[in-house]
């Protein structure tokens, strides 16, 4: 048999010999417990696992606790019931325990931190923070998944020992590091010259360190900056001044700026805000007159008082030659009218000129001396007074029209070229000026080319355009005035008196001359229209004589008139004769009605206008058509279309219709035309007659004599005044033909009919004098002569009758 | 392996398997499996010491190792019932298994065959055919007689088939 097999016999054998181990079931176990509790075998608290096959002791799980802590320094509660196999509630219970027990753990957030752990990581950071220079404490909370006020404070007590840095604004820094960027700090904030708003040169700094620390390097806070930068200030290691905690102000700057500025004032003794604005002083009046407090600000400019001196003589000086003063040629070119004017009310010469009257401030900064002024004024006094005399109205008004339409064109021109302009700027630009120049008078206004211009310019265009609007206003008052000087003229006589404007230089005189002639223009214009009135109340009384005049003579030869016309009744049913007749009333005693009418009223009006008619005592002048309708023109209105009927009806066939247009002019010019009543009728035809009947007593010429005793004799008969002329007197005595007896009318006939043949050979005979014709009216003439007693003792004796 | 209830299986993994493929009739290489069927013996033995759980205790009658006898129990009720056990290894070994027999038992209960062999799961010949040679004797009673005591003592006891001794003795004694 084989040794193995035996051995494995024996072996097998032993192994079922051996005695078998005894085991106690769980059951069994727990009830042993269970009765060594009800013993009280057991008087102690006994926990048991989450598995519940395990029984564990409190002092049991306070060592396990324990142990994990030793182990790392740090650990989770929640992890020691995993570890412990012991439920949370009994694991808090004991960790609190625990942790109060022993003065070296904490528990914070559900986790025991041991002081031996915070060393050893204390001493990790410090590691790493001599390697990086710099540790984001935020970024170590979260390496470390603490918090990271917890972190802080568990630095602080280590700073210094365990952690050799700095603690600034959650960042740590190496004393190395932070004396580096401390430097850059120092280097960068001296190295600035002019202000500076410091966060900006900290992005640059950032910037720089990021270069040199690489990829690597982490972000610098501003902050940090800043407080380093506080500190240096604090030490007095930068000088200057902080504003607003970002606004640097170096103290080298700062000297740079003051002298400077001391410099500029002290050499010119004035400076301008402009200036101090670049120099960086953002409130230059206030800086000026805390430094300077006897300086003077003005609107652009701060000027020493020593100019103000300088100014006031030349003042004083032009005052007192009684001449003129441009303030601004005496001033440094920088300042601006608006300065000037400031300047000049500073002085005291011009204060008391103004208050005295003695001088006369314009345009800002041009100050004339009442002398001066005064000076022009008279002149411009008889210059307006000759211009007055010289200019008729009618020639002042016509100008004026014709100024008026030469600039209304070329504002049209302008403003079709401003129109087209936008494209040509250069030809636009020339328009506006144009446009500048002759101001429209409508409301466009080049806007966009007026930027273009000059300031000067512009004041131009401005005054030009204030003139403009004057003669406008002018235009308009034409009716009641009739030549106010415009300013153009004013300005252009100013400056034919006074010549030295130009030879001074100036670029434009106008600028000054025009509102100079504005200051003068109301008192001109007063001064003619008190002229214009005490003309006026000369010329009243001449107005009241002439219209005196007027009304008398109207009167007589309208009521006149009125009796002719009556006559010519008897004619109203033979049509040729009658259309003869009414012209030659028309022609013989109308005419001369309207022309004294005409002529008087005429010169009323120029009297009314305060024009120094001289009364012309040649007597009423004759017009002819043209002339009338001319002076019907210059009427006022209303009554200058009534003048124009007048004369329409003059050269018409009507007397009614000359009548009626005669009548309403006479109202509308305020005179009375007297109707014909019986009486007067009477008393008119009385005197009539019996100055027909001296004239035909006295009448030689034997041709003259037919008509007059043709009159006569109507008046006699019919008792109606006749004005016949030649062609109707046949007409007119075959009228009388049944009125009269057969050896009277006879009479009449035959006179009628040799006086027409010596008439007719009166006519033929111009030819030639050695005519045998001439014999024959000798004859005839003598015939007439003859017969003239007879016609004469005809008339005569009726109206004795 | 289902048939089985876990703490069987769990035994038998841990039984060491056997790797030569002898039966009796094949002189040296029978030995070498009969050293193997000790070792796995001894380790199923100290494993059931070990774990509380002795349930048998066998030797070879003969020295070839052709035959086993020996005693098996099984704890009832704080009582142990204790029965001889018997088998022999078939010519055709390892791909027959051995048929235990419980002389003891033999007429008491229905799973058994004549002799007292006892009747052994369906699933137990094809998990023995499918593992062998790696099967052993010691797998042979963890599989088929363990589980059958503990299926079979208890209703054996409680239809009164069998007594325990002190009984049967005090029984016999009254």
């Amino acid at each position: 048999m084989d040794e193995e097999l035996l051995e494995l016999q024996r072996q097998f054998e032993f192994a079922q010999q051996a005695k078998s181990s005894i085991r106690l079931s769980e059951r069994n176990v727990v009830e042993l417990v269970q009765k060594l509790k009800e013993l009280h075998i057991i008087d102690f608290d006994l926990l048991h696992t989450i598995s519940g096959k395990e029984y564990i002791t409190p002092e049991q799980l306070r060592q396990e606790i324990a142990a994990e802590i030793n182990k790392l320094g740090r650990v989770s509660v929640i992890d020691l019931t995993d570890i412990t196999g012991v439920d949370l509630y009994h694991v808090e219970k004991q960790a609190q325990l625990v942790v109060s027990n022993d003065p070296g753990l904490m528990l914070v957030q559900g986790e025991i931190i041991s002081q031996s752990y915070w060393d050893n990581v204390a001493e990790d950071i410090n590691d790493r923070l001599q390697e990086c220079n710099q540790i984001a404490v935020a970024e170590l909370a979260a390496q470390l998944n603490v918090g990271s006020e917890l972190i802080t404070s568990m630095l602080d007590s280590r700073l210094g020992t365990l952690v050799k840095g700095r603690l600034e604004s959650g960042q740590l820094y190496t004393p190395a590091y932070v004396a580096r960027v401390s430097a850059m700090v120092r280097g960068a904030s001296r190295g600035i010259t002019v202000p500076t708003n410091l966060s900006a040169l900290w992005g640059t700094l950032q910037q720089l360190l990021q270069e040199m620390n690489g990829v690597s390097g982490v972000a610098v806070e501003s902050t940090f900056f800043q407080s380093l930068f506080n500190g240096l200030l604090k030490e007095g290691e930068l000088l200057g001044s902080l504003r607003a905690g970002v606004h640097w102000t170096p103290t080298v700057f700062a000297a740079a700026q003051k002298e400077c500025i001391d410099s500029f004032f002290s050499q010119n003794s004035h400076i301008i805000y402009s200036a101090l604005q670049k120099l960086g002083i953002s409130q230059p009046v206030q800086f000026l007159q805390s430094r300077y407090p006897d300086g003077i600000p003005l609107t652009t400019v701060f000027v020493h008082p020593s100019m103000i001196d300088m100014l006031d003589e030349a003042v004083e000086d032009a005052v007192e030659r009684g001449s003129w003063i441009d303030s601004l040629s005496l001033l440094p070119t920088s300042f601006t009218p608006q300065d000037a004017s400031k300047i000049l009310l500073q002085c005291s010469s011009v204060q008391s000129a103004q208050k005295g009257n003695q001088g006369l401030l314009l345009v800002d900064s041009y100050l004339f001396s009442s002398g001066f002024v005064k000076d022009i004024y008279d002149r411009l006094e008889k210059e307006m007074v000759a211009f007055n005399l010289s200019g008729s109205s009618i020639l002042t008004s016509s100008e004026e029209s014709h100024l008026v339409k030469e600039t209304r064109g070329r504002t049209n021109r302008t403003i079709e070229l401003t129109e087209t302009g936008n494209e040509k700027k250069k030809k636009g630009k020339a328009a506006a000026m144009k446009a500048s120049e002759s101001l429209p008078d409508d409301e466009y206004i080049p806007t966009k080319s007026k930027k273009n211009q000059k300031k000067g310019k512009d004041l131009l265009s401005v005054v030009v355009s204030d003139s403009k609007a004057g003669t406008r206003k002018d235009l308009a008052n034409m009716q009641e005035n009739l030549n106010v000087p415009t300013e153009e003229w004013i300005t252009q006589k100013i400056m034919d008196l006074v010549p030295d404007f130009e030879e001074q230089g100036m670029d434009n005189p106008e600028a000054i001359i025009r509102p100079l002639a504005n200051n003068m223009r109301p008192k001109l214009i007063n001064f003619l229209k008190e002229r214009r009135k005490a003309v006026f109340t000369e010329n009243a009384e001449n107005m009241k004589r002439l219209l005196d005049n007027l009304q008398k003579k109207l009167d007589e030869s309208f009521l006149n008139m009125q009796l002719y016309e009556k006559a010519l009744d008897f004619f109203d049913d033979d049509q040729s004769t009658s259309a003869v007749l009414h012209r030659h009333l028309l022609r013989t005693t109308a005419a001369p009605i309207a022309d004294t009418l005409f002529y008087n009223l005429d010169m009323h009006n120029k009297l009314r206008n305060g024009i120094d008619a001289e009364e012309s005592h040649s007597g009423p002048a004759t017009f002819n058509p043209a002339e009338r309708t001319a002076v019907a023109k210059t009427f006022p209105g209303s009554l200058s279309k009534k003048a124009l009927s007048v004369i329409e009806a003059l050269e018409g066939k009507h007397v009614e219709a000359f009548m009626t247009a005669l009548r309403e002019m006479a109202e509308e010019s305020g005179l009375l035309l007297k109707k014909l009543d019986k009486k007067l009728e009477r008393t008119l035809l009385h005197s009539y007659r019996k100055d027909l009947t001296t004239q035909v007593s006295v009448e030689t010429d034997p041709v003259a004599l037919l008509p007059k005793v043709v009159s006569l004799l109507y008046l006699q008969i019919h008792n109606k005044a006749l004005q016949a002329p030649g062609r109707a007197i046949s007409i007119a005595v075959s009228r009388l033909k049944d009125k009269l007896e057969d050896s009277a009318y006879k009479i009449l006939t035959d006179y009628q009919s040799a006086t027409v043949t010596l008439l007719s050979l009166l006519s033929a005979a111009t030819g030639d004098e050695e005519d045998c014709t001439s014999d024959r009216i000798s004859t005839k003439r003598e015939m007439l002569e003859n017969l003239m007693p007879a016609l004469k003792g005809l008339v005569l004796s009726t109206s004795q009758s | 392996m289902e048939g089985w209830d876990t703490s069987t299986k769990s035994t038998l993994t841990q039984i060491p398997l056997l790797s030569a493929k002898a039966g009796p009739r094949d002189g040296a290489s029978w030995t070498q499996r009969l050293k193997e069927e000790y070792k796995s013996l001894i380790a199923y033995t100290q494993m059931n010491k070990s774990n509380d759980n002795d349930w048998f205790h066998i030797s070879a009658a003969n020295p070839e190792g052709t035959r086993w006898t020996g005693k098996c129990w099984y704890v009832h009720n704080l009582l142990k019932y204790e029965f001889d056990l018997q088998f022999d290894i078939p010519v055709t070994y390892p791909s027959t298994a051995p048929e235990l027999e419980l002389p003891q038992l033999d007429g008491k209960t229905q799973k058994m065959y004549r002799g007292g062999k006892i009747c052994l799961t369906v699933h137990f010949k094809p998990l023995w055919a499918k593992n062998c040679p790696r099967f052993g004797i010691a797998h042979a009673l963890c599989l088929g007689l363990a589980p059958w005591l503990a299926a079979e003592v208890p209703i054996l006891v409680d239809s009164g088939m069998i007594k325990h001794k002190d009984d049967s003795s005090s029984s016999a004694e009254s």
